[in-house]
């Protein structure tokens, strides 16, 4: 057993690893199955007299649907999972078991992040070929291209934003505390992208790439983003390795 | 040495939880650490063990840090860990080279070989303390703090713990807190006594309880004891005689010496049924509590 392992039965045996696949993969399918029948089941529900008419569904809109509610409940599945592996100093005794056997904090953070964050990548990447398949088979082809770049940049935003856990992790205690702060602080990066010129600059942007990269959007647009989700995550890792080997417990 | 300290000071805000704390544990010991709760044990260790960094004052442990192993008083664990992967994890953060079977064996010496593959999850907190001492010894260390090694353990529990210590001597030098006085009476061969963060005392356990034996005996009679009493009281060699039930006579005298002259006479005149007689030894427990106090 070695703190690889230790990272991987953690994912396993608590069920955290098919809490995030399988959140990505149940949006995956019902997302596409949503945008193509939401008119449908829009008009069954609607007033009578009343009739709702919707532009036919186009392959952007599945993919748009399975990212709508993915970045959401799965965002908050992976910062739930992150901070319960990075948080090693919640409980004081098993931080102890840890931190007197390791010669550095980096060989604890390097294995919990970098198992945390695969899984998190795997997540998205099984709920997006599922989103993919389920559109190509209810509403059209995705252009190839554009569904693997915003694949990539939608799995280099998780990557942050567990780093970015992995951080918060080595200045809170708790595991509530870390999950709450840094969902706090992700939220403060998508409505400071929603409110401000800076928005092109955040790694926040990234979550959505994938839609409108299918729908024609140019990739070059998200390399500002790309360039700080990297530098971000470099620097939240060292954060956590530095500050988490200052911290008494 | 293997630990040796000087003004060893740590404060949390305006609360001085060690106060120049000068610790000197000499390789291959078995060093016991008491004081109240509160005294500043806790601290100690986790300076000692790299968790928390001094406020002033030196310190310098002999071992290399990775062959250093720190037991707390309640080991916790990931509780879907089996007993057999918490220890297979200990060894090798540690580096600790040396057969894989030696999982097995420090395992069957903490008596967890049946529930070796069970997650600890399901352990008792005596499971759980034995599976913290397999997990420390399992690396080899040179140097083991225990903070409370037997406080969760039963009477064989505890003397399972205190043989594995005895085992130790000579092979790791072991540093011990423990409220359990007769424990560390009976394995260590120095002790620290701790209060307030200050340490009041440092040295051999001969010293300790020599330098201030109190002269007494203990008498246990099946016979009435009031005619005993009466009797004794009246020698000019003893100074106090309690009753502390059951027939038990503990009897202060001004020497020893008068005693083991005057004190089989007096009970023969008395016509007393004697079921046991001797010396009271001075425990840890009366120098700590007059330490302490």
């Amino acid at each position: 057993m070695n703190l690889w392992r230790l990272e991987w039965v953690r994912l396993v045996r608590t069920h955290r690893l098919l809490a995030l696949v399988g959140t990505y993969v149940f949006f995956g399918f019902t997302g596409p199955l949503t945008a193509r029948y939401l008119s449908a089941i829009l008009g069954r529900l609607g007033t009578e007299g009343v009739r709702i008419e919707f532009p036919e569904p186009v392959p952007a809109d599945g993919i748009g649907q399975f990212v709508g509610n993915a970045s959401q409940i799965g965002l908050l599945v992976v910062v739930l999972v992150a901070a319960s592996a990075l948080a090693f100093d919640a409980r004081r005794e098993m931080a102890v078991f840890l931190r007197t056997r390791v010669r550095s904090v980096r060989d604890i953070v390097v294995p919990a992040y970098v198992v945390t964050a695969g899984a998190a990548v795997a997540g998205l990447v099984a709920g997006s070929l599922a989103a993919w398949y389920e559109t190509a088979v209810l509403l059209g082809p995705v252009p190839v291209a554009a569904m693997l770049t915003g694949m990539a940049l939608g799995a280099l935003f998780l990557v942050f934003a567990v780093a970015l856990t992995a951080a918060v992790a080595s200045l809170m205690r708790g595991v509530a505390a870390t999950a709450g702060v840094s969902l706090a602080g992700l939220l403060l990066l998508a409505l400071l992208g929603g409110l401000t010129p800076l928005g092109r600059w955040l790694p926040t942007r990234l979550a959505g790439a994938v839609t409108e990269l299918v729908r024609g959007a140019p990739p070059v647009d998200y390399w500002p983003a790309v360039l700080t989700s990297v530098v971000g995550t470099v620097a939240a890792v060292m954060v956590a390795v530095v500050v988490g080997g200052r911290r008494e417990v | 040495m293997m630990i040796s300290t000087e003004g060893l000071t740590k404060r949390y805000g305006d609360h001085v939880a060690l106060d120049g704390v000068g610790l000197a544990v000499a390789e291959g010991s078995v060093y016991g650490l008491v004081g109240p709760n509160g005294a500043g044990k806790t601290t100690l260790l986790a300076l000692l063990s790299g968790l928390r960094r001094p406020t002033a004052g030196r310190l310098r442990i002999a071992a290399p840090r990775h062959r250093l192993a720190l037991l707390p008083d309640t080991p916790q664990y990931d509780p879907w860990l089996t007993g057999r992967e918490v220890v297979s994890l200990a060894r090798t953060l540690v580096g600790s080279p040396g057969p894989a079977d030696r999982i097995d064996e420090v395992l069957a010496h903490a008596g967890l070989s049946e529930a070796a593959d069970r997650r600890v999850g399901g352990y008792s907190r005596g499971m759980l303390q034995r599976l913290g001492i397999a997990a420390t010894v399992a690396g080899d260390p040179e140097l083991l703090l225990l903070d409370e090694p037997a406080s969760a353990l039963d009477p064989a529990g505890r003397r399972e713990v205190l043989d594995l210590l005895a085992h130790l001597r000579g092979r790791a030098t072991v540093l011990l807190s423990s409220h359990i006085l007769t424990d560390v009476q009976e394995v260590c061969d120095a002790v620290g006594v701790l209060r307030a963060g200050r340490l009041l005392y440092q040295g051999p356990l001969e010293a300790l309880l020599v330098g201030r034996a109190v002269p007494a005996y203990r008498v246990v009679l099946r016979s009435a004891i009031d005619p005993v009493v009466e009797r004794l009281r009246a020698q000019d060699w003893t100074t106090d005689v309690d009753e502390e039930g059951a027939g038990r006579l503990r009897v202060g005298v001004r020497s020893l010496e008068a005693a083991q002259k005057g004190l089989p006479r007096v009970l023969a005149d008395s016509g007393a049924q004697v079921v046991s007689l001797g010396p009271e030894s001075p425990d840890l427990e009366d120098v700590f509590l007059e330490l302490t106090s």
